[in-house]
């Protein structure tokens, strides 16, 4: 099973120092964020869908594709209902259920809105390692550690699963059937199989250390990378284009024309 | 570092003066006053039990002991005419390189450059040099090409040949290996052997812990290790003959020695040729071979025409039939993704087919629950800690009983009889977490045979077991074969196979390419070499002189001395 998104297509985003890359992800996230009306959101949208075409990454999103459609379905109907009144009319009075008029543009929005954070997360995943990623953390400040211990956790959460499939199947051979009785019962039946999978996970671990410090990890000399990134002029036009589109994004938003006007009841 | 470089030339490489450890759990030394002194460029080979202290001695020279595991540790250790006492062991890391059995753990990185390349960023070492140690490194292991892949695809051995690399990379001289073959197929143990020659022929010294005594055949030292002390220290040519002792510290002896041994021959014969020559100047051979046994068993398991595709598409079995009789004992062989354990999966409804049907007893297995099949055949994983959690001997073995819904006097006689069976009687309360790997073996074992299966099918019961403990464990599958139990093993031991299976089934790519009497198939050695299955020496070379022994007692008993 394969956790990792990322894909090693090398186009021009690939290129980008990581740092712009985890910038324009934090770019797409800022500017979504401060939207309301959906019909903003869609020159984000149309840019997010041209990147991860261009970067082959539209394979991940149709790999992600139930994801983004359980997002888009939930999101869209929670708002709907929990938009609460606003001050005009409801559109529908069912019993005690009210539907505002706001609430379905606004519930579009939020959909559009949580899909676009998850296709920016993608596409920053599919164009950049784990590596990288820790790399770039460590550029903006984060420590190394910290990040390294993000890129382990990438590495062994396939190897947990993995494990505890195992375990699930040595256990069943044992007799142990997980559909049966209370809810109770049926969360007891899993200690036979956390225990193993816990044990092994500390044994793992324990390994791990070992073997990384025999490889150098935390060595008193500075660090160098494989992949040196360089700060090119690509960077330069990325960052000056990402600066001007969240600039606008937020100056919008400063002057209302993002928002829904709220009357108050 | 350049320290030993040329200024040492001819010094020792590893020097232990009166070296003991305690760990600090521990009452008795783990090592007990060792001294050893290892030349440059000497391969060494460090055999013995488990227990004897190997992996402490190998942990104790690039310093993981006693940095990472505390205890007591008195004696001097110089590695290239260094000490590092008050080292940390990422300092010490470009003067020894440890390998370690687990190769899982030692991998931590999405690609294979970066794997290579992940100790020498730590270290700092610019982009250019970088690179060029990287090809180095991935040369040496012969894994040139592999830069862009994810070590989580790669094939057991390649993963190790990864983590010797990535070793390499800090350009270490002491290379210190601690059973690195162990968890690998006979192809991976081939490359790894492989590796750690062109390593010897490169002037790299070498310390290899195994428990395989082929290693230590080409080795210019043999270590022999006991309860925390050294033994012996000698070149093999004097130690591989004294077969007794050999199998008194835990070690099997090479099947030629153990007939030089038994022959009284006054030449040391130590190829299948030399030992042809031998036999044939002095003895007349008169084969006298029991007669393979009839299959008279009731039909237990029947396979017809499985198939079996995976998820992403992958054909794992293609066209498998085979039917089992009660009474059997055989043994399933073949490489790494040869289809084994998916077929053995398959014989108690783990898997279900894609195409064809697999009975058991006559009914077929899909119109079955799980834990109905799973109480006729009983299934043992290749690692027991994948099964043990209980916080007692006695409860890990009820687990099962109190699933079945088994009462109380009928559940005490079954685990009674369970652990009778493999030798636990007396340890019910103790932690199975506290237990060697062969207790735990064991333990996994009597947990299902509490449940009296028809048919036990072991996954590798042999691997990480030291040859006294593989010994016990055969003789205890052999016993419960004597009392009517079928038995199935998945295995890759050539000895394990001659001397306890009856029948064998040979899979390669996912089909069985061979199913007989094991005599008929152990004939078959082409055959069995292109599936890296290694005939054992005695049978080969009984197969020169027109039988086919499977032991050295059946071998000697065919000689009649001219």
């Amino acid at each position: 099973m394969a956790l990792y998104l990322y894909l090693d297509n090398r186009t021009w985003v690939h290129r980008l120092h990581p740092v712009v890359r985890l910038l324009s992800m934090v770019a797409f996230f800022v500017a979504a964020f401060v939207v309301e009306r959906p019909q903003w959101l869609l020159p984000l949208v149309g840019l997010l869908a041209v990147l991860l075409l261009w970067t082959g990454s539209v394979q991940n999103v149709h790999r992600l594709r139930y994801l983004f459609v359980l997002i888009f379905a939930m999101t869209f109907l929670i708002w709907t209902w929990g938009y609460g009144p606003d001050g005009q009319p409801p559109l529908v009075r069912w019993g005690p259920l009210r539907i505002s008029r706001t609430a379905p543009l606004f519930a579009l929005g939020m959909a559009i809105k949580l899909n676009v954070f998850l296709a920016a997360g993608t596409l920053f995943l599919s164009t950049t390692r784990v590596e990288e990623f820790a790399d770039a953390l460590n550029r903006v400040g984060i420590p190394y550690k910290i990040g390294f211990t993000m890129t382990l956790a990438f590495r062994l959460v396939p190897v947990f699963l993995d494990a505890a499939a195992t375990v699930v199947q040595a256990q069943r051979c044992r007799g142990l059937e997980f559909d049966r009785g209370s809810l109770w019962q049926r969360l007891r039946r899993y200690i036979p199989v956390i225990v193993p999978v816990f044990m092994g996970g500390l044994r793992r671990a324990d390994n791990m250390a070992m073997a990384l410090e025999a490889r150098g990890f935390q060595s008193s000399s500075p660090r160098t990378s494989l992949y040196e990134s360089r700060f090119g002029m690509l960077d330069t036009l990325a960052l000056l284009f990402l600066l001007a589109m969240t600039a606008g994004y937020l100056g919008l938003w400063w002057n209302g024309a993002l928002s829904f006007s709220r009357v108050s009841p | 570092m350049a320290t030993g470089e040329g200024r040492h030339e001819g010094a020792a490489a590893i020097r232990l003066r009166g070296v003991s450890f305690t760990y600090e759990e521990g009452t008795a030394p783990a090592l007990h006053d060792v001294s050893l002194t290892i030349h440059r460029g000497e391969f060494a080979v460090v055999m013995g039990a488990t227990g004897a202290g190997k992996t402490t001695l190998a942990k104790l020279l690039n310093r993981t002991i006693p940095a990472f595991q505390l205890g007591h540790l008195t004696g001097e250790i110089e590695i290239l005419g260094r000490r590092f006492d008050q080292q940390r062991v990422a300092d010490v890391a470009d003067t020894v390189g440890l390998v370690s059995q687990d190769f899982e753990a030692q991998l931590f990185a999405t690609n294979v450059a970066q794997e290579v390349a992940f100790g020498m960023e730590q270290r700092g070492i610019a982009r250019d040099i970088m690179m060029r140690r990287l090809g180095d490194a991935l040369a040496k292991v012969g894994l040139q090409g592999f830069e862009p892949r994810d070590p989580a695809t790669l094939s057991g051995g390649e993963k190790q040949r990864l983590a010797i690399a990535a070793v390499l990379a800090l350009q270490p001289r002491v290379l210190v290996f601690d059973e690195p073959t162990t968890d690998l197929d006979p192809q991976g143990k081939v490359e790894i052997f492989d590796v750690l020659a062109a390593m010897r022929r490169q002037g790299f010294t070498i310390v290899l812990i195994e428990h395989e005594i082929g290693a230590a055949e080409r080795a210019d030292r043999l270590v022999l290790m006991a309860d925390g002390r050294i033994v012996a220290d000698d070149h093999p040519d004097r130690l591989l003959p004294e077969v007794e002792r050999l199998e008194e510290l835990g070690v099997r002896p090479a099947d030629l020695d153990r007939l030089n041994r038994a022959l009284r021959s006054p030449t040391r014969a130590t190829t299948v040729s030399e030992a042809e020559a031998l036999v044939r100047s002095r003895y007349r051979v008169n084969p006298a071979l029991p007669p393979g046994q009839a299959e008279d068993g009731e039909p237990l398991l029947s396979v017809e025409s499985l198939s079996y595709v995976y998820e992403g598409g992958r054909e794992a079995l293609a066209d498998v039939s085979l039917r089992v009789r009660t009474g059997e004992f055989l043994a399933l062989i073949g490489q790494n993704g040869s289809g084994k354990t998916t077929l053995a999966k398959h014989l108690n409804g783990l898997l279900h087919p894609t195409r064809g049907c697999v009975r058991v007893r006559g009914q077929d297995v899909r119109q079955l629950p799980l834990h109905q099949v799973a109480a006729d055949v009983g299934y043992v994983f290749q690692n027991p800690d994948h099964q043990i959690f209980a916080a007692t001997v006695r409860d890990e073995v009820a687990f099962g009983l109190r699933n079945f819904g088994v009462a109380e006097p009928e559940m005490e006689r079954r685990i009674r009889m369970a652990l009778d069976a493999v030798g636990l009687v007396g340890l019910e309360q103790e932690d199975p977490f506290l237990f060697g790997k062969g207790q735990r073996e064991r333990l996994a074992v009597a947990s299902l045979l509490a449940l009296e299966p028809r048919v036990l099918i072991l996954d590798e019961p042999t691997t990480g077991l030291d040859y006294r403990e593989q010994r016990r464990m055969m003789d205890l599958l052999r016993a419960l074969h004597q009392r009517g139990m079928t038995v199935i093993v998945i295995t890759h031991s050539p000895w394990v196979v001659a001397e306890y299976a009856q029948r064998g089934i040979l899979m390669q790519g996912g089909r069985i390419v061979c199913d007989g009497p094991l005599r008929e198939l152990l004939a078959r050695e082409e055959l069995l070499a292109r599936c890296h299955f290694r005939v054992p020496d005695i049978t080969r070379l009984g197969l020169r002189l027109g039988f086919t022994p499977l032991t050295l007692d059946e071998f000697v008993a065919a000689l009649d001395p001219v």
